[in-house]
């Protein structure tokens, strides 16, 4: 009994220290990218100025460009074309994931490793290939076009890292649930699928990252009606230079629809109910 | 010793508790898998054919001429400098990923330790990930441009740590410095897999091990590296993949100068289908990648799988 | 030369065409766009441009075209690499999502080698489609007829103009002291260079380090003679080629295109621009064309040779400092040159694709761009740009510009300037040499051994690398 005061005391003190060093940690970590956030209000002559200029007059210049620009028509496709490709993995892709860790299938190793053949080739030279084909087919600058695109290398990556965290859900629920009676898809949708929530909501957001991240696809099988962010981004480098300003604007403004995504999404990442179930 | 002896069998049913066991003999499991592999059959393999197709035809100017075998691959595995490519993205890769792995695990046990604002930090951690691969370029060279980057400036040149030339300027420090930006935006990805996997990893056998006195270590050893395994596995087999086809950075800052010094595969790969029009030589060049990474994530798949038991 | 003979004996063709219909049919009214365009009103078409101030304001003038002509114009505009790589996707593949796209000069040998441009001959010679006044005669050349030209056919019109100029610090060359110093030391006056040579004395004379002193005060930082552009890729291959190598009497390739890179001439050239590396920035090996001026403008270097158009971006009192600080000049020649004297430019045309399913509309818009009226309105909204016509020098915006120095600086360096030769393979020739390149300037290899490796590599792209018209 005695000794639990003190261990309270080492408990709190971890607490602070562990608080600290993370907080430190990601801190350093953003320290570039709150140089770029300066940049935004920063006059285009003390930009790159020796001696560097730390302080500064904001000015909102940069602002009026961007706007001009229509970057936001940009922001409204990024959404659509990233959201609806991660959509459509997850609906398709969790059930493989869960298949390919729970039952024994002819060739299962095979079909998995052909999952994630999807993603071996390079992307520069696949590009003109897929180009070529969908100009065949009318898929060029397309919506549609866009998120098939984006399957190829994000349903692989979803499907084999889901898979991992399926081995972690315990077969003796669903076992239980199949004596009792109720059918397979069932269990599937009202037991596994609740338990497997943090690995679907992490793996949905890594894929949903890099599908609002992705450039070569978005610039080459989109284009005027389909044009995303990324591909928005290198109109500012223009041959009077890089408008600084104007790309610190919209590198950090299209941060900010991925951040609202992880931080409504992270209560999913953290164990909560989901694990209720198992114990005991 | 009692006690780690039964932790040690505890871990051991964790180990083999959930997906050792494996449900036979259901047509279930097809029907699962069915949307996935027909929708990557549709958008992955014909492509990947089409690419093939070509990649065995002379392809002036875009279209598809004669048939020429295999002269398209001969003319790039007799090329040594497809092959320094490959070197580079080696380099590339046998540096970066492990530095990605082992600072993404540590910092993936700190977030999963009870800390505060975690809320707050899990997102802002996140920030270098979720970047585009563009502004990361330009981002690092506002920070290590010669002459007028922030840190150049102010910390490099100041201090002499580099002189005669600039990081980026330099060919033996340029690919250092692709790596070092390569760390600052994938660590983050790894943190928050690997934190994602330790949230997800079920209670009973660490309560277990709590009640035979077993030490955090221990514990850490014999229960969470065997359970973190299969994603550990797998984030690095992906890492490796992406990490090898590096080329937003490359393009943007150094064009795989200094000479040849940060020519990546991906960069090389950017310059015959772009700059030279060389769409034969430019397929068979992803099917020759292809296949190298086909080979080695087949090895890879059957060591983690056999000796790590991995999945 | 010969190829502005033929352009003005193409003017004059259609000028007396146009008079001979005129006679023939009777008295007409005037040419107008609109009149010309009546087919054609309502038709929509998609025109790739490369994204700079320039395209810039020329799209806020487009609207004027559709309300006169009728015809709707997508007037797209993306980054350098990204109209060349998508640009040449689109005509090489056949999908023909663009009418028409801007071409670099160097882009013209694949492309007319791939026959996927349209020459404009029959609408220059069609007295319906092409104005009076379009007074081809008026385009500056040498660069419009070496770039729109290929054997009996014409591709386009010189509607953008780039061009590289000598670019100094007229404060620092004007010191008294720095004045003063230089005399003594090269036994000539201090003024902005008028040959290479004074080029590398003055980048030597400058160069210095951080607590010397620079006109009369201490310096925080160092401070360097010259800045040029070196990173792989860019445009520091052709900057050599042009602006070192041929005022060298040197060149690349023999007049029927085979390489000949390891000439006596090309080695002393390459070997002098590497040793005004020694009085470079020490990152100059990652500088882009776009640091160049970055870097001018923070006033690290001395002088350089840069592109004009990003000159317009940086010397101006928002984004330099030094504004009003800054003299220009025509890229200088060699001392006692006797070979053509000649300077880096690259004059740009967009074509009209075979794809195109409106020829006809496309070929007026781009008549429309280069009008005299057109670029009279272009250059006068951004208050100067890069002139394509001789006519524009005389412009209020240009004549009486406070930075009148940068407009005679351009106009020397384009009277010097001529479109890159068509090879169908120079962007991989411009690879493999600008890789040996980097290497001769950091010190890698020397510029006789780098040279000869350059001959070797070049040689086992192509033997006879130019196009031979009518092929």
């Amino acid at each position: 009994m005695s000794a639990s005061i003190p261990r309270a005391a080492r408990a709190q003190r971890g607490v602070v220290l562990f608080t600290l060093l993370a907080l430190g940690c990601t801190i350093t970590l953003l320290l570039p990218v709150a140089w770029m956030a300066t940049m935004m209000v920063k006059p285009e002559a003390e930009m790159f100025a020796r001696p560097t200029v730390w302080l500064f007059e904001p000015t909102l210049a940069h602002f009026e460009y961007v706007l001009e620009a229509g970057f936001l028509s940009s922001l409204a496709t990024s959404l659509v074309v990233a959201g609806a490709s991660t959509a459509l993995v997850v609906l398709i892709g969790t059930p493989a994931a869960y298949a390919f860790a729970r039952f024994e299938m002819w060739r299962r190793d095979d079909m998995f490793l052909f999952i994630l053949a999807t993603r071996m080739a390079p992307p520069v030279a696949l590009v003109i290939p897929l180009y070529l084909i969908y100009a065949k087919v009318g898929l060029l600058d397309t919506h549609l076009g866009l998120i098939l695109a984006y399957l190829t290398f994000n349903l692989s990556f979803y499907v084999w890292v889901l898979r991992s965290f399926c081995r972690d859900v315990p077969v003796e629920l669903e076992e239980a649930a199949l004596i009792e009676g109720y059918p397979r898809w069932q269990v599937l949708l009202k037991i596994t699928l609740p338990m497997l929530r943090p690995g679907i909501v992490s793996s949905a957001v890594l894929s949903f990252i890099f599908a609002w991240n992705e450039f070569l696809y978005a610039f080459m099988l989109g284009g005027r009606t389909v044009k995303t962010l990324p591909v928005a981004i290198p109109t500012l480098i223009t041959a009077q230079g890089v408008k600084w300003g104007e790309v610190a604007i919209v590198g950090i403004s299209a941060l900010l629809p991925v951040l609202l995504v992880v931080f409504t999404l992270q209560r999913y990442i953290v164990r909560g109910l989901t694990l209720g179930a198992v114990k005991g | 010793m009692a006690s780690i002896l039964n932790s040690e069998s505890l871990a051991r049913d964790a180990r083999t508790t959930p997906s050792r066991r494996r449900t036979k003999g259901s047509h279930f499991g097809y029907l699962l898998i069915a949307p996935t592999m027909i929708t990557l059959v549709v958008v992955g393999l014909v492509p990947f054919l089409y690419a093939i197709y070509i990649s065995l035809h002379d392809v002036p100017y875009g279209r598809v001429g004669e048939f020429t075998g295999l002269s398209n691959y001969r003319a790039l595995l007799w090329d040594g400098r497809f092959w320094h490519s490959v070197w580079v993205a080696l380099v590339f890769v046998g540096i970066a990923v492990p530095i990605e792995f082992v600072l993404g695990m540590l910092g993936a046990l700190v977030l999963n330790q009870k800390i505060k604002l975690r809320g707050v930090i899990v997102p802002m951690l996140f920030v270098p990930t979720m970047m585009a691969p563009i502004v990361v370029a330009l981002l690092w060279k506002i920070m290590l441009a010669g002459s007028w980057g922030l840190i150049s400036y102010n910390v490099l040149e100041r201090l002499k740590i580099v002189s005669e030339t600039s990081v980026f300027g330099s060919a033996d420090l340029a690919l250092y410095a692709l790596i070092l930006i390569d760390v600052w935006q994938w660590t983050p990805f790894m943190i928050i897999a690997f934190y994602a996997g330790l949230q997800a990893l079920p209670l009973n056998p660490y309560r277990a091990a709590q009640v035979d006195g077993a030490s955090p270590l221990q514990m850490f050893v014999r229960i969470t590296l065997p359970l973190m395994m299969p994603l550990m596995a797998v984030m690095v087999l992906l890492r490796i993949i992406d990490a090898f086809k590096v080329f937003d950075t490359i393009f943007l800052l150094t064009g795989g100068g200094p000479g040849n010094a940060t020519e990546s595969p991906s960069m090389l790969g950017y310059k015959l289908v772009f700059e030279f029009w060389k769409l034969g030589e430019a397929s068979a060049f992803a099917v020759i990648i292809w296949v190298l990474f086909f080979v080695f994530c087949n090895v890879f798949y059957q060591i983690a799988k056999n000796r790590l038991k991995a999945f | 030369m010969i190829g502005s003979v033929h352009w003005k004996f193409a003017a004059a063709a259609s000028v007396l065409s146009t008079t001979l219909l005129m006679l023939t049919s009777g008295p007409v009214g005037a040419w107008s766009y609109k009149e010309a365009a009546q087919p054609y009103a309502g038709t929509t078409i998609t025109i790739l441009d490369e994204v700079t101030p320039l395209q810039e304001a020329m799209k806020k003038l487009v609207a004027k075209f559709t309300a006169e002509t009728g015809i709707k114009v997508n007037y797209e505009l993306l980054s350098h690499p990204e109209v060349i790589s998508k640009g040449q996707a689109d005509m090489l593949s056949g999908r023909g999502a663009y009418d028409a796209v801007m071409l670099h000069s160097p882009q013209m040998g694949l492309l007319l080698s791939a026959k996927v441009l349209r020459p404009i001959d029959t609408y220059l010679a069609n007295s319906k489609l092409t104005n009076p006044d379009l007074d081809s005669a008026d385009f500056i050349d040498p660069g419009s007829s070496t770039l729109a030209k290929f054997g009996a056919n014409t591709y386009g019109f010189l509607t953008w103009n780039y061009n590289q100029v000598y670019w100094a610090r007229g404060d620092l060359l004007n010191h008294p002291e720095e004045k003063a110093a230089f005399k003594a030391k090269y036994g000539y006056d201090l003024a902005p260079a008028a040959t290479l040579e004074q080029m590398r004395d003055i980048a030597a004379f400058f160069t210095r380090a951080k607590g010397a002193k620079l006109a009369g005060e201490t310096l925080s930082s160092d401070f360097y003679g010259i800045v040029l552009e070196g990173i792989r890729g860019g445009t520091t291959f052709w900057s050599v080629w042009n602006n070192f190598i041929r005022n060298w009497g040197g060149d690349l390739f023999d007049a029927e295109g085979k390489p000949t890179f390891d000439r006596p001439e090309n080695v002393a050239a390459v070997q002098f621009w590497a040793d005004l590396w020694k009085s470079s920035p020490p990152g100059q090996a990652e500088y882009s064309l776009i640091d160049v001026p970055t870097v001018m403008g923070n006033g690290i270097a001395a002088q350089t040779i840069a592109w004009s158009d990003f000159v317009l971006g940086i010397d101006t009192p928002k984004a330099s400092k030094l504004h009003g600080k800054f003299v220009y000049a025509g890229i200088p020649p060699k001392v006692g040159q006797t070979a053509r004297r000649q300077a880096e430019t690259e004059p740009s045309l967009v074509a009209i694709s075979t794809h195109s399913r409106a020829p006809e509309a496309t070929y007026l818009f781009l008549q429309w761009m280069v009008d005299k009226a057109t670029q009279k309105d272009l250059i006068g909204s951004l208050g100067g740009g890069v002139p394509v016509r001789n006519s524009s020098w005389g412009l209020p915006q240009i004549k009486d510009s406070p930075n009148a120095s940068l407009f005679k600086a351009m106009s020397e360096s384009l009277r010097h300037g001529y479109a890159k030769p068509r090879a169908a393979k120079l962007y991989e020739i411009a690879d493999v040499a600008g890789a040996i390149l980097q290497d001769i300037a950091t010190g890698k290899i020397t510029a006789a051994a780098g040279m000869k490796a350059a001959q070797e590599k070049v040689l086992g792209i192509c033997q006879k690398c130019f196009l031979t018209a009518g092929n």
